[in-house]
């Protein structure tokens, strides 16, 4: 088990079959495909450390009301693909003159993305209870390759957070975060996510957020 | 400085004009991500040569009529700022950037997979600071590190080095007196594994000349790579505060 | 995310400001960290590098001898563009020179001609048909809010630096370019009833209206310029003018004494 630090085009190994994300198979050799970290497990895996988000269906993801067509939401997802929100995917049934009395230019929404054709044609809805409109708390950015991190193995460490911080976290895969809170709680919740994203990458990343969390709220009682 | 042709000696005591050996590029410095609003970015300096590369994309292509339903498109932009050189530019393109700026996304093109991102365009745009002959080969440098800094998947970094000739003697990476008055000047791109993506000459070479100008270009692409792997590879270590050995915790 | 903020975005900031406060922290009359390399392009006849917090601005100045004006055939020439080059931006576009563009540059032409930094009848060289022309050429390199007062500086600490080229041309010996001014710019916007000194990126895409204040080293104003659809009233223009001189004696007193 092994970590490295690689550059496009480095050889990560002479086994085809380990070729994982991010890499590419050449006359039977691995090589990287991007600048990152080579994560060597059965597969070799390439983290990058930047990178656009690429809508996948299933995704939770934060998005902005760019623009409203006949019958679409047009909705900015920090992604090289906008995501459409078509009328009969809106948890309501509205008529198509009050598309913007719901959504209007502006508006952020927690939603997940439905399905993605092979034209990058994004498909979003907003059916479910967990999904909808945002109107209080804080919505931050983060790179989205490190929301693996934030989340952690099994949501370890957003559950981690949401219990300690007495908050709500919705953390959408495309980087964008929407949080819910006391004032204080929100700072304090705001200050453990830059700091995760900013060491996702460490050794031992969890025992020391909980430290710093400790610290934090014995500074404030 | 008014020089004659006739009167110049290129080498003197077997060193060039500012003290290199015909086998030797010019000092490099380059420094990764170095700035906030661009997705990746580069700042190299070759010589007297100062540019700056920047990515944006993958992005949405404007005006939508240009996208590509399978693949990326790559724009590839060459500037110089009026500043750069010795008597001072008009702003804007002229004829000359618009074909540095074509051979240039030629050069970087083959190595970018843009079947990852459809209907988008991955923008790259080149800023020449203070120029020293060897822009491009600088430009296409900084813009190889700025691509790989944005996170767009390559199959390898792309490195550039020109050979040259003067005085009958061929030269590595000539600096400006050296192009100016020399016999030949031959830019050079590549992958490490000597794939060649960009190759101009002008002037005039021997066969057999040729085919020395061609590796001696590609030893000094090689030596470009070295320092471009390095400055990528040092970015990374400047974040960690610790060796990595444990397994990143994944879904 | 898009150039457009959203309203969720807006409203925070909205609220920030309702308890006197600013995103990054800062005081609404406070400015980011600056610095400024002078001497950056050894082939330009002067040259600075303006970090403006995130905000870069490389600003260069050439010289040469040319033409005179025929309206001013004893003085110099000063010309000053600006180009918002794509690679600072992904809002700025390739091509010539936008209206915002055109104002900013305008605008540091204006701080650098009003305040006679440059004593143009020094420029002559053959009185009616041979004078010196400066050229200042802002190159934006990275848009991190507020270019305006970094391009303005950048300008300056430039020709502060710049060294005529007269050997070059045969016209003697090289000197250094006599400036006896330093005006600086100071922007400030209006945002929910407040006004706020040195906007970044956010900061200037919710602002009503913005007011960039030139001032001189003995604190009168060579320059303004109201920008944006909003309105102001008279005592916010004061209250402005007030600041800004200060805040211009204080960027003067750190970086650019003369």
């Amino acid at each position: 088990m092994d970590r490295k630090v690689v550059v496009p085009g480095d050889l990560l190994s002479e086994d085809a079959k380990r070729s994982g994300e991010g890499t590419f198979v050449k006359d039977g050799k691995v090589y990287s495909l991007l600048y990152g970290l080579a994560n060597y497990k059965d597969k070799i895996n390439v983290i990058p450390l930047a990178g656009k988000y690429v809508p996948a269906p299933g995704d939770n993801v934060i998005g902005v009301i760019k623009d409203i067509t006949f019958s679409n939401w047009i909705v900015d997802i920090n992604s090289p693909y906008d995501g459409l929100l078509h009328i009969s995917e809106f948890p309501k049934r509205i008529e198509a003159e009050e598309m913007s009395k719901y959504l209007r230019m502006g508006s952020s929404i927690m939603t997940r993305v439905k399905d993605v054709d092979p034209t990058m044609k994004v498909e979003l809805t907003l059916n479910d209870r967990k999904l909808g409109s945002i109107r209080t708390g804080r919505v931050i950015e983060i790179s989205h390759t490190r929301v693996p991190r934030l989340i952690g193995k099994g949501g370890s460490m957003i559950s981690m957070l949401k219990k300690e911080m007495n908050c709500n976290i919705f953390v959408g895969q495309n980087g964008m975060i929407w949080i819910s809170g006391g004032e204080e709680e929100m700072d304090l919740a705001l200050k453990t996510i830059l700091l995760i994203e900013k060491e996702a990458h460490t050794n031992g990343l969890t025992d020391r957020i909980v430290e710093f969390l400790k610290s934090e709220k014995g500074a404030r009682s | 400085m008014d020089m004659d042709e006739a009167e110049i000696s290129f080498f003197k005591d077997g060193l060039r004009l500012d003290g290199r050996g015909a086998d030797q590029i010019r000092p490099i410095k380059i420094e990764v991500g170095v700035l906030a609003r661009a997705d990746g970015s580069c700042y190299v300096e070759m010589g007297k040569n100062k540019v700056i590369a920047a990515v944006y994309g993958p992005r949405e292509v404007h005006p939508r009529h240009l996208q590509e339903v399978t693949r990326a498109i790559v724009r590839y932009r060459y500037n110089m700022a009026s500043f750069s050189v010795e008597e001072r530019k008009r702003p804007g393109p002229d004829r000359r950037s618009h074909e540095l700026s074509k051979v240039s996304r030629e050069a970087l093109e083959p190595v970018i997979l843009t079947s990852y991102f459809p209907r988008s365009v991955i923008d790259v745009f080149v800023e020449v600071l203070q120029a020293d002959a060897g822009t491009r080969t600088a430009g296409i440098n900084a813009a190889s590190v700025a691509l790989a800094d944005a996170g767009i998947p390559m199959k390898s970094m792309i490195s550039s080095c020109a050979a040259g000739k003067v005085g009958d003697t061929l030269i590595m990476d000539p600096m400006k007196e050296e192009d100016n008055f020399g016999q030949a000047d031959m830019p050079l791109a590549m992958t490490p594994s000597g794939e060649i993506t960009l190759l101009q000459m002008d002037g005039r070479l021997s066969q057999e000349e040729f085919r020395q100008a061609l590796q001696m270009a590609m030893r000094g692409c090689r030596e470009v790579y070295e320092i471009q792997r390095k400055s990528l590879l040092d970015k990374y270590s400047q974040l960690e505060s610790e060796p990595v050995q444990e397994v990143q915790a994944l879904e | 995310m898009s150039s457009v903020l959203s309203e969720i975005r807006k409203d925070y900031l909205y609220n920030l400001v309702l308890k006197g406060e600013r995103a990054d922290g800062r005081r609404f009359d406070e400015y980011r960290e600056i610095s400024i390399e002078k001497n950056v392009i050894s082939k330009a006849e002067g040259s600075a590098l303006v970090k403006l917090g995130l905000s870069q601005v490389m600003v260069g100045v050439k010289m040469q001898p040319g033409e005179p004006f025929p309206d001013s055939p004893n003085r110099g020439v000063i010309i000053t563009n600006a180009e918002l080059v794509p690679l600072a931006s992904p809002t700025f576009e390739p091509g010539p020179p936008n209206e915002v563009g055109i104002e900013l540059a305008r605008l540091v032409d204006r701080g650098v001609r009003e305040s006679k930094a440059v004593d143009l009848e020094k420029l002559c060289i053959i009185p009616g048909k041979q004078v010196w022309v400066i050229f200042i050429d802002v190159h934006i390199l990275d848009d991190c809010g507020n270019i305006k007062d970094a391009s303005s500086l950048g300008a300056i600490a430039a020709l502060l630096t710049t060294r005529v080229p007269a050997s070059r041309f045969g016209l003697g010996e090289d000197y250094s370019l006599p400036v006896n001014d330093v005006p600086i710019a100071t922007t400030a916007i209006e945002f929910g009833d407040v006004l706020m000194f040195d906007p970044d990126v956010d900061e200037e895409s919710i602002a009503n209206t913005k007011l960039t204040v030139i001032s001189t080293a003995d604190g009168s104003i060579c320059g303004m310029q109201k920008s944006g659809p909003g309105m102001l009233t008279p005592e916010q223009a004061y209250r402005i003018v007030d600041i800004a001189c200060q805040k211009a004696r204080e960027i003067r007193e750190k970086f650019l004494e003369v």
